[in-house]
């Protein structure tokens, strides 16, 4: 009994330490919803959680990060040394790593000719990036095959039998 | 011709030189086909593949039904360039929406149709989906659409089509591009490839290599180069972010892509006459004197208004916000390097209306640019100072009035009062979508900003062009994109040829 009691009292406590941390954490804001209440937020410390895409843009000791949340994108003003943990950016062949940007937004940055912003304060990584694994469809795959030879015997009968002459003199 | 044969009839003409442009597109394939094969993005590849071989086979069974008009070398007449074109457009929409569909990255054909249209029309209105993860073969095949739009479809066959070109200049006019920088149509279209080629040479290179100073990585600067450079020359708007300007967070970047954008605004004839050495023609010409005037009168309106309004936090950025996205506007572009709901929020009513008026003016006649075009602005307004002079001075006191554009030419009534009628057309076609817009729901501003935006193929948007749009304003709005980069003219011919053949099927059942 004072086995199970203990063993209680140690979920308990890990449980109770866990969630403490989660609901210390500030609710992101949507990047729209940034945009939407410009004027309301415009110098707030805002937290916003997004996917990085594209590249880190360098200039000197910072960066701008790009990042998206699905809703918009905005620009993140990152100390460089910061922005090195961002292993992944998002493109075509990669999902970029998930990061949480806690910082001040700016409507119309005076630093950066009047830009909509966000400086980084704190930055952490939610969930790292992969690379995305290409889905070839069969059905497509059969489809492509079977037009291209269709394609191809087509304008050999149209050449062969000179129906037509064929456009286009390079 | 065997005189017992029947000449080929209008349908089989229509059919056969419909037949050679998408039989031209469907080659344009092949760019974004090899750039998915260095890249080695097989899914894209699979789907341009389809969509290369389904074009080619309507482009082809196009031609076979239409075999005749090649066999008699049947000359066309003004009506079929008009048709040709008009119909040419629709069935190239659809075909060139393939690929889109296949990606996924559209939500349904209607849309993929409606991106495809803003690309041909030089608009910029997207509802592509995570512009962010896009394949490059599908961004290069975006981008190539509004390059080429830009220029015009049939300008691109013309160029390429050497013993087929009876009647050519009638399908050149009919893609409302009537300027002939010398006698031969042929050589015209070579001439406008030829001035295009040059500046994206220059233009894809000056952005390569400051995409490079800013950050990117040599091969993603290269081909945001390149499509930076395919928007801006061809007043487009599209980018291959999500962010479209505000991506780069460069003001080099953006002062490259506005002198980009701007000279892409101007009229073919002008680059051609520059080149040619006449420079004096630049201060000259009405139509860069009218861009001038109205550009600074728009600039300097909302840089007030915006001032009294303390939008912005000082001088550069009043001037770097309101400066590249009012040319952006006029020239009928779409860049942006604010988020399209600040224009509703930040910049307030007149903000609104002055950028209303800036994109139905539009860029220059003959160029890759929308709107009414400040040619028949600049006539119509000279006609009225014309009128109000002649009003005041002796009735036996003749004079010539003549305006500048190229050459020295008279102020005719005729003239005028056809450039009168295109403006009325866009006033009725933007009023129309503005009504629309408010029936579907949107405020009154939010929709004269997005119907201007797409009547004056712009491609700025306030945030009512997106998923949740209702289907019948995307369809009005591929209406009026179509229409409005066709000038009408061709888009009634189609519709007149369409309800005289119903008309034919009607009788005879």
């Amino acid at each position: 009994m004072q086995k199970i009691l203990r063993v209680i009292s140690i979920v308990f406590i890990i449980f109770f330490v866990f969630s403490s941390e989660v609901f210390a954490q500030e609710k992101a804001t949507e990047i729209n919803a940034l945009i939407e209440n410009a004027k309301q937020l415009d110098n707030k410390t805002v937290t916003v959680e997004g996917e990085a895409v594209g590249e880190p843009l360098e200039r000197g000791k910072y960066c701008w990060v790009n990042i998206n949340d699905t809703t918009n994108a905005i620009g993140v003003w990152v100390n460089s040394e910061d922005a090195k943990q961002i292993k992944k950016y998002g493109d075509y062949k990669n999902k970029g790593d998930i990061i949480r940007v806690t910082g001040v937004f700016r409507r119309a940055c005076k630093e950066h000719g009047g830009e909509a912003d966000i400086h980084n304060e704190s930055m952490q990584i939610i969930k790292h990036g992969y690379s995305v694994h290409e889905d070839i469809s069969v059905v497509k795959l059969i489809i492509a095959v079977m037009l291209v030879l269709i394609l191809i015997l087509a304008i050999f009968f149209i050449h062969k039998l000179k129906i037509i002459r064929l456009p286009y003199h390079f | 011709m065997n005189y017992n044969e029947k000449a080929a009839s209008n349908i089989e003409i229509i059919s056969y030189y419909s037949g050679v442009i998408i039989f031209g597109t469907a080659l344009l394939m092949l760019i974004p086909i090899f750039f998915t094969i260095v890249c080695f993005e097989f899914a894209p590849l699979i789907d341009f593949i389809i969509s290369f071989c389904i074009t080619m086979l309507v482009g082809l069974g196009l031609m076979l039904f239409g075999k005749k008009t090649q066999i008699q070398n049947a000359t066309t007449q003004w009506k079929h360039g008009y048709i040709i074109a008009a119909f040419t457009w629709i069935l190239l929409m659809m075909l060139c929406a393939i690929p889109y569909s296949l990606s996924g990255h559209t939500k349904s054909f209607l849309d993929s149709c409606f991106d495809v249209m803003s690309g041909f029309t030089t608009t910029g209105l997207l509802l592509t989906q995570d512009l962010d993860h896009l394949s490059i073969g599908l961004n290069m095949w975006r981008h190539l659409l509004t390059f080429i739009g830009g220029q015009g479809m049939i300008v691109l066959a013309l160029s390429f089509v050497s013993n087929q070109a009876s009647g050519a200049y009638r399908l050149y006019v009919g893609e409302a591009k009537d300027i002939e920088l010398v006698p031969n149509v042929v050589g015209t279209a070579k001439i406008i490839w030829k001035i295009s080629m040059i500046y994206l040479g220059i233009g894809t290179a000056a952005l390569w290599i400051t995409g490079m100073v800013i950050g990117l990585n040599p091969i993603t600067a290269f081909f945001h180069g390149f499509y930076m450079f395919a928007s801006a020359w061809s007043t487009g708007g599209f980018s291959p972010m999500t962010q479209n300007m505000m991506y780069y967070h460069s003001l080099t970047y953006e002062i490259i892509c506005l002198i980009i954008l701007v000279l892409g605004s101007f009229n073919f004839g002008l680059h051609y006459a520059v080149w040619q050495g006449n420079r004096k023609e630049f201060i000259k010409n009405i139509e860069t004197r009218s861009f001038f005037i109205t550009s600074i009168i728009s600039c300097a309106l909302i840089l007030r208004w915006l001032t009294k309004l303390n939008v912005y936090p000082d001088a550069i950025a009043d001037f770097r916000r309101v400066i590249f996205n009012v040319l952006s506007a006029h020239t009928t572009t779409g860049f942006t390097n604010i988020y399209a709901r600040q224009y509703a929020l930040e910049w307030g009513d007149i903000g609104v209306l002055i950028m209303v008026i800036a994109m139905l003016i539009g860029g220059s006649a003959c160029s890759t640019a929308g709107g009414f075009k400040g040619l028949r602005v600049a006539m119509v307004f000279k006609a009225i100072i014309v009128d109000i002079k002649k009003l005041l001075s002796s009735e036996r006191n003749v004079k010539v009035y003549k305006y500048h554009h190229i050459k020295d030419c008279i102020l005719e009534d005729s003239g005028v009062k056809s450039s009168a009628i295109i403006i009325l057309c866009y006033i009725v076609l933007f009023a129309i979508g503005t009504i629309l817009g408010i029936f579907c729901g949107y405020p009154m501003g939010s929709s004269a900003f997005e119907a201007a935006s797409a009547t004056g193929n712009v491609g700025l948007s306030i945030g009512v062009t997106s998923l949740s749009t209702p289907a019948i304003l995307k369809i009005y709005y591929i209406v009026a994109m179509y229409m409005g980069r066709l000038e009408f003219i061709s888009v009634f011919a189609l519709i007149g040829f369409v309800i005289k053949g119903v008309k034919k099927i009607c009788k005879r059942y």
